[in-house]
């Protein structure tokens, strides 16, 4: 590839970029991508559920119940990466001010909690039978609960405020604050003694789970990373145009208004052109 | 075809659990997004002056000239 191909390809990316910087063409993107990951989620989920629930063979201590471990453990892991993914955009957003990664940022607390949740629930009914209680106040059980309160907390704070711009700002500070948990729920098994079981699966190294025990687990963290990154696209969108409801490209695309405006005046108010 | 597990209260409960939450999640945007839009066409409609499109009670109060 020539130089001048590798600027004019640099250049297409650049613009390609920045152009996601505007409300509308951030919109129709995300509403375009959106259904595909739903797609993609149905089908990694199906395959991953009949897996989980036909084809790999009872634990020989656990017996059945490991099978709990196939949703949760991808949940656990999404509610980390949504955290680690909305730190991100926050830290984006507050250094550059780029409304639209404040939007999405916004837009992973309320999924990151759910996931939370999901894993909360579904290990204290994998706790009752296995370790003869729901809950124990150890330190992955509970660094995991303050994971759940930070994202409460986050979703609280940005509805808090009439200025959802400064909401959002103000919520970025405290994803900020509160990414010094997640190391803590990571380590937090090697750090103390703690009744949950330490690192079973490793990316790097050698897993103690059994190879046939890995396909399910794996197809049902590819679907709820599909679903994460579809949801927070659609809520995304839903935000920006909650923000934009009196922008001209918003009147334009819901049709309300006979004038055909150009990209340029994509973030006129309605009333103020002349 | 639905299989029998030991646990298997506990079992289905967790994937119960992640369905239900899954679908809640699903359904939240989609519910959303129909009622942001509804309320954006009235908004627009009103503005022009479309006063048919809103919604009966709006409708019947501004038409009425009461406009509280």
């Amino acid at each position: 590839m020539s130089s001048h191909t590798k600027t004019s390809a640099i250049h297409k990316f650049k613009v390609g970029f920045h152009r996601l910087g505007s409300p509308s063409n951030f919109y129709r993107l995300c509403n375009r991508l959106a259904p595909w990951f739903w797609v993609g989620f149905v089908v990694t989920a199906t395959i991953g559920l009949y897996q989980a629930l036909y084809v790999v063979p009872p634990d020989y201590q656990q017996s059945d119940s490991y099978r709990i471990l196939f949703v949760h453990v991808p949940s656990a892991w999404q509610a980390l990466a949504g955290y680690a993914i909305m730190a991100v955009l926050a830290a984006i957003a507050l250094i550059w001010r780029i409304r639209t990664t404040e939007i999405l940022a916004m837009a992973c607390a309320p999924v990151g909690a759910a996931f939370t949740f999901i894993c909360l629930a579904t290990g204290a009914i994998w706790g009752k039978p296995m370790w003869g209680t729901w809950w124990v106040w150890d330190a992955r059980l509970t660094s995991m609960l303050v994971l759940l309160f930070i994202y409460l907390g986050i979703m609280g704070l940005y509805a808090a405020f009439e200025d959802r711009r400064k909401g959002a700002r103000v919520a970025c500070i405290l994803v900020l604050v509160g990414v010094v948990n997640i190391p803590i729920i990571q380590f937090s098994v090697e750090w103390w003694t703690t009744l949950h079981q330490g690192s079973t699966i490793n990316l790097f190294g050698e897993s103690t789970m059994d190879p046939s025990m890995m396909p399910p687990l794996i197809w049902m963290t590819i679907a709820v990373k599909l679903m994460f990154t579809a949801v927070i696209m659609q809520r995304a969108s839903l935000d920006l145009i909650d923000q934009d409801r009196r922008k001209r490209w918003v009147a334009d695309m819901i049709g309300g208004t006979r004038e055909k405006t150009s990209e340029n005046n994509a973030g006129t108010t309605i009333g103020d052109e002349k | 075809m639905i299989p029998e597990f030991e646990y298997a209260a506990y079992v289905w409960s967790s994937y119960a659990i992640f369905a239900v939450v899954i679908a809640w999640q699903a359904a939240v945007p989609v519910l959303r997004r129909r009622r942001t839009m509804a309320e954006l066409r009235e908004e627009y409609a009103l503005r022009a002056g479309n006063y048919s499109y809103a919604r009966d009670d709006n409708a019947s109060r501004i038409t009425s000239g009461d406009r509280r």
